[in-house]
């Protein structure tokens, strides 16, 4: 199984330019995520390292070998895409042989691969059909197995599971993972999906028009986001984002007041900034205290609370701006005008102006 | 009678009448192919007793096994050429990005309205200089990049999967191979419904092989049976025979591929 190296990666159409400069170090046996808004690059930055694409600027090694212009077949990579382009006129078994078969492989060996990808897949009793007779499910687990059977070095899944039902996005996104383990291969993988992001990913990397933002371990990420972006980005609900202004400043720590909250005052460490600069405070729905239990309370008006069971979702108002707040069902008392919550300084984030975490 | 029911009436009606102005031409020709000249000027409009007198008139009259090869030769390898040169113009017009793709096809739908007759007389000039005139060369040439062709193949190939393309460069073919091994399987009904509208319309050429074509032994039956019309007291039923004759390769081909002609007509890509 092979690393990756990718670095100074550029791609433009004409004068657009939608990769602005990548470095990213992929290891051998990697799970590699890319998340990212839509339109932000991650097909195409996969679509480069596939070959399907040329690269502008900059350097693509695979297995320590320079893979600019190299054919997509011989990068010792395979793709599933998120329709999963099966060769319509094809059986499944054609479909699954049917790289080996251009590749000269002799016919016993390509039988050999096949049923070996198919038990992995449990697709066998399926070889004999076409795509249009089969469910969305298999035809995704054909793609995957087409992708198994040339034993490429590094699997490239574009969104795979999106065309899926929610249950049954949850039921594949267990059998990636375990194909992960069972084939111990390098996988990039590119989706919005921010659980399977969470869960499936040895490492995210979040990317933003064309530019990295940040790369991390899932929860390094949703621990220590680099900027505003990356902590909205990763987390559901997303992070809330409050206006905030620095009141005080000492030497190592400051007082920040809510500009939509008079008197909610937290007291921070913090490095830099002066009295009067406009911060943003991050707080995580489920970061929110009960009253009384943090530095600060403040009350809210609840637009909507939605109630799942073991949590709920407060969707509420402050001045105007929307805070979601996440409870724990037991400790809450059913729907209320308003709600208290409490704010405990150690679990928010600040960012500066440009969106840049200063804490 | 209730508004629902009179339009269901008007519907009926319009397609009968619709039925019978395209099912009459064939009815009368198959009656007139079995009855004499006489009866057929008369109206008879029933079956007669001389087809067997009408074949035998036919086939002394026309050298039909050399009339039939020649409309079957230029036609099949018209459209076998036709199908081949257009489809891949008009795959390579949708899968290559070029900063003159669209320009260059405007110019050739702009090509397109530039009516036949403008451009036989330069044709010919080409052809004659080329002495290739009375030749299938000069017949079939002039159509095999057809625009109209090349235009249909580019519509139907936006219905084509880009990722099947994609997946199959991974897979390791080439740009030949692809058009060979999926883009070709995947719209063999659009290859269909374009075989029938290009089999038919070389069949039927008359114009230009009628210029080209200058020697008995080389016409095609098009232009035979045109040219018996005009005795000076035309055989109807010996005629009608022969276009019988003349039409049953063109209803074969149709019946054959009929399924994946409407398949291809409503853009299916299965
Ligand atoms: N062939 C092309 N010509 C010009 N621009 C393109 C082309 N392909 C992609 N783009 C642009 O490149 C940018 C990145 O596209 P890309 O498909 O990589 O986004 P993405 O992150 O995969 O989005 P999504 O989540 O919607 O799939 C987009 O702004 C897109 O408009
Ligand atoms: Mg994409």
């Amino acid at each position: 199984m092979s690393s990756l190296k990718l670095s100074g990666v550029r791609k433009s159409y004409g004068a657009v330019e939608v990769i602005k400069g990548v470095d990213l170090d992929i290891e051998s046996k990697e799970f590699v995520v890319f998340v990212g808004p839509s339109g932000c690059g991650k097909s195409t930055l996969l679509r480069m390292i596939a070959g399907l694409e040329e690269i502008t600027a900059g350097e693509l090694d695979i297995g320590g070998k320079r893979m600019n212009g190299v054919d997509p077949s011989k990068r010792g990579i395979a793709m599933v895409f998120q329709s999963y382009a099966l060769y319509p006129h094809m059986t499944v078994r054609e479909n699954m042989g049917f790289a080996l078969r251009f590749a000269k492989v002799p016919k016993e060996q390509i039988e050999r691969q096949v049923l070996e990808a198919a038990r992995i897949l449990a697709l066998d009793p399926l070889l004999d059909r076409f795509p249009k007779e089969l469910s969305g499910g298999q035809r995704q687990r054909v793609a995957i197995g087409r992708a198994i059977v040339r034993q490429p070095e590094v699997f490239l899944f574009d969104e795979p599971l999106s065309n899926l039902d929610a249950e049954l996005r949850v039921h594949m996104r267990i059998e990636i993972a375990r194909l992960h383990k069972e084939l111990q291969a390098t996988i990039i993988y590119v989706t919005h999906d921010q659980v399977e992001a969470m869960t499936l990913a040895d490492k995210i990397v979040v990317l933003r028009d064309g530019v990295i933002e940040q790369v991390g371990k899932p929860l390094e990420l949703y621990d220590n986001p680099a900027n505003q972006f990356v902590a909205g980005f990763i987390g559901s609900p997303k992070m809330n984002f409050l206006p905030a202004r620095i009141v005080q400043k000492d030497a190592g720590t400051a007082v920040i007041e809510l500009v939509h909250h008079e008197g909610v005052r937290l007291s921070l460490p913090l490095a830099g900034g002066a009295v009067g600069d406009l911060v943003t405070l991050g707080i995580r729905p489920e970061h929110f205290g009960l009253p009384g239990e943090g530095a600060a309370d403040m009350t809210l008006e609840v637009d909507v609370a939605e109630h799942l069971g073991s949590t709920s979702y407060v969707y509420a108002r402050a001045a105007g701006e929307p805070i979601i707040i996440e409870r724990e069902e037991s400790r809450d008392q059913g729907d209320q005008e308003r709600i208290t919550v409490s704010v405990d300084p150690s679990r928010t984030y600040l960012f500066d102006q440009a969106g840049q975490r200063i804490r | 009678m209730t508004w629902a029911v009179f339009r269901r009436a008007l519907v009926y009606v319009l397609l009968s009448i619709a039925a019978f102005v395209s099912v009459f031409p064939f009815f009368w020709m198959i009656i007139g192919a079995t009855n004499t000249s006489a009866d057929i000027i008369r109206g008879k409009t029933s079956i007669g007793g001389a087809l067997l007198t009408n074949a035998a008139t036919f086939f002394t009259q026309v050298d039909a096994p050399r009339i039939f090869f020649n409309s079957a030769f230029i036609a099949i390898v018209g459209t076998v050429l036709t199908l081949i040169i257009s489809s891949l113009a008009g795959y390579g017009f949708e899968m290559f990005r070029s900063r003159f793709r669209e320009r260059i096809f405007a110019l050739l739908l702009l090509l397109l309205s530039i009516p036949f007759a403008a451009m036989m007389v330069p044709l010919f000039v080409m052809f004659s200089q080329a002495k290739l005139v009375n030749t299938y060369v000069a017949v079939i040439a002039p159509t095999v990049a057809s625009i109209f062709i090349i235009f249909y193949f580019r519509q139907a190939t936006k219905a084509f999967p880009r990722e099947l393309r994609d997946a199959a460069r991974i897979d390791g073919l080439s740009e030949w191979q692809i058009f060979l091994y999926v883009y070709l399987p995947v719209m063999r009904s659009t290859y269909a419904a374009a075989t029938i509208i290009v089999f038919m319309a070389n069949w039927n050429n008359y114009l230009w092989p009628l210029i080209v074509l200058q020697t008995a032994d080389n016409k095609t039956i098009t232009l035979i049976l045109s040219a018996l019309t005009s005795a000076y007291t035309p055989d109807y039923g010996m005629l009608l025979f022969g276009t019988v004759l003349a039409t049953l390769p063109t209803l074969v081909i149709f019946f054959v591929l009929q399924r994946r002609f409407v398949e291809g007509m409503l853009g299916a890509v299965k």
